[in-house]
């Protein structure tokens, strides 16, 4: 704030010029997001490359002993456990968007095609449950999966899990959380494209007797892959870093990324192993992005994905 | 024949979708007026767990927490958004890349990065200087930093999608940019900046992982009261503050679809 006044005040209007206007009002801001934010995340980059001091505190002589524990070598040798956390972030991202994709397309299209009047009912009834705070949803899915519970027991009846046990802490759980926080995020996209979408294509190859899949292949898909860019982008990149449904419905055996990175700060006291793991999601988010990006200026509307 | 097969099935589908969606919650309202503290029997109706509530200093504390936090930051970032957003319309013919690269980030940053980072900073700035000790100040300036870019991006878009000529009128109309500010931009751009300020407002109400990084011992807002508690062990309590909050985002939804009735009534 107080540099950008220092301008002002000298020569009052005249001497504020272009770049004292662009000092008074994007400065403040900037400044702020750079020293409480880039600050922050440069600093916490340098701390992957430092000593894991006796108390978990970041020391200096620069290593890259954290990558080295963050691939498995420890103390006491080589173990797969960071590995698998990485690789089960991996799938469960993809499959919840897949399953989350699979879900909502059919939900685009059948609001799309809704009398007008519902349509704003329909998505505000499938966004409202989404404003609820994120512990709060998750919670509730701990009371549904507890042991003891009508789905619980159903699975136990099932053989599906030994008998007196919950369906959660469980891989299973965690997809299932996935799902259920962004599933919104992949029908708004969608139904967005749907809304837009040229029906005369899809008159077109009805009239040439195609069948329903080829007709959603050749003239539907097409039409909607900027949507589904968009909410692949929503959807992947939060569900790769997501902490909150992994840590109550996963715990420690089914951790994510973002559960082992959290543990290096709180309990585990091992800043730099947590450093460079944050490193190597962002590494997975900007990478994401960039590809999406890329495919998105490809189809030529490179403007619709929202990021 | 088939098409209204379709039509049938992704009704089914639909409303399947919607017990998905709504069932957790339903839950959770439910068992608020359980009687029994047991979360697998539905005993009988009873508002004890309510009544437990009141007495709940924590709590209360907490709730006071998150309503402070998102009234300060929203407004620092009402301000330092509404003038990012503003510099960034008036000079767009600059080259201000890294002016968008610097707003994007918190927007693509994962929470758990972007939560951690703050916290390492936080406690190697007060280990250096004593400044800066986690508590609601800490977790005001992290707000602060997610909050702006949607404010600037709210008020940037605005700007754009106003008439040019506006601003040769508003030009001619005022002699001093302070005038130009008071009796043309606030009021041209105050539907963006109620939305800024209440998107700021309900993103900090709703956040969790940044806060619970940022938090200090005093400073837990409603979110890391109710995951403290979960940790603890699941007491039917939880369910009667969810089912408040539940009912909180409720009441916003139905009054949304009633202004928007309205809205769409007058057009």
């Amino acid at each position: 704030m107080s540099g950008a006044r220092v301008a002002q005040a000298p020569g009052g209007r005249r001497a504020l010029g272009e770049t004292g206007h662009l000092l008074l009002t994007v400065a403040p801001g900037a400044l702020w997001l750079l020293i409480f934010l880039v600050l922050p995340g440069i600093y916490l980059m340098s701390v992957a490359f430092m000593t894991n001091g006796p108390y978990g505190q970041p020391q200096m002589p620069l290593t890259l002993d954290a990558f080295e524990r963050l691939a498995g070598y420890g103390i006491l040798g080589w173990s797969p456990a960071n590995l698998y956390t990485l690789l089960r972030s991996l799938t469960q991202t993809l499959v919840a968007t897949l399953l989350v994709v699979a879900i909502s397309y059919p939900l685009a299209y059948h609001i799309s095609t809704a009398k007008a009047r519902w349509r704003p009912v329909m998505l505000l009834a499938l966004v409202v449950p989404s404003w609820t705070n994120q512990v709060i949803r998750t919670f509730g899915w701990m009371n549904l999966l507890a042991p003891g519970t009508p789905l619980a027991g159903l699975a136990e009846s099932l053989s599906l899990i030994p008998p007196n046990m919950g369906l959660y802490p469980s891989n299973i759980a965690v997809t299932l959380g996935l799902v259920y926080n962004f599933l919104p995020f992949m029908v708004l996209p969608l139904y967005a494209a749907f809304e837009k979408l040229d029906i005369s294509q899809v008159e077109a190859a009805q009239d040439l007797y195609a069948s329903p899949l080829r007709t959603f292949w050749h003239a539907v898909f097409p039409q909607t892959l900027p949507g589904l860019l968009a909410g692949v982008v929503l959807v992947a990149i939060p569900a790769f870093g997501m902490y909150v449904v992994s840590e109550l419905l996963g715990g420690g055996k089914h951790m994510l990324l973002g559960n082992l990175v959290a543990r290096q700060f709180a309990g585990g006291a091992n800043w730099p192993l947590g450093a460079a793991g944050a490193i190597l999601m962002l590494l997975a988010t900007f990478a994401g992005l960039y590809v999406m990006r890329r495919m998105g200026r490809r189809l030529g509307g490179g403007n619709e994905v929202v990021i | 024949m088939t098409r209204h097969g379709l039509r049938r099935g992704l009704r089914v589908f639909w409303w399947l979708t919607l017990v998905f969606l709504y069932l957790p919650l339903a839950v959770v309202v439910l068992y608020s007026f359980n009687a029994s503290n047991s979360a697998a029997h539905f005993t009988g109706v009873s508002l004890r767990w309510y009544y437990r509530l009141m007495g709940n200093e924590a709590l209360l504390s907490a709730l006071g927490n998150s309503l402070l936090l998102a009234v300060v930051s929203s407004l620092i970032a009402l301000l330092l958004g509404t003038l990012i957003g503003y510099g960034m319309f008036h000079h767009r013919w600059r080259r201000l890349g890294w002016l968008v690269v610097l707003i994007y980030l918190p927007l693509v940053l994962p929470d758990i990065v972007f939560g951690i980072a703050e916290m390492a900073f936080f406690v190697q700035v007060e280990r250096l200087t004593g400044w800066l000790s986690p508590g609601l100040g800490t977790m005001i300036i992290a707000h602060v930093s997610f909050q702006i870019p949607f404010v600037a991006l709210i008020v940037y878009s605005r700007l754009v999608g106003l008439d040019p000529s506006l601003f040769e009128a508003a030009k001619d109309l005022y002699a001093s940019p302070w005038q130009r500010a008071c009796h043309f931009l606030v009021p041209t751009l105050r539907p963006a900046l109620i939305s800024g300020v209440f998107l700021s407002f309900t993103l900090s109400l709703d956040d969790f992982v940044i806060s619970f990084f940022t938090s200090g011992p005093e400073s837990a807002t409603l979110p890391i009261y109710i995951w403290g508690a979960i940790r603890k062990g699941v007491s039917p309590e939880i369910n009667a503050i969810a089912t408040l909050m539940i009912a909180a985002v409720a009441l916003v939804a139905v009054a949304s679809l009633l202004l928007g009735r309205q809205r769409a009534g007058r057009g």
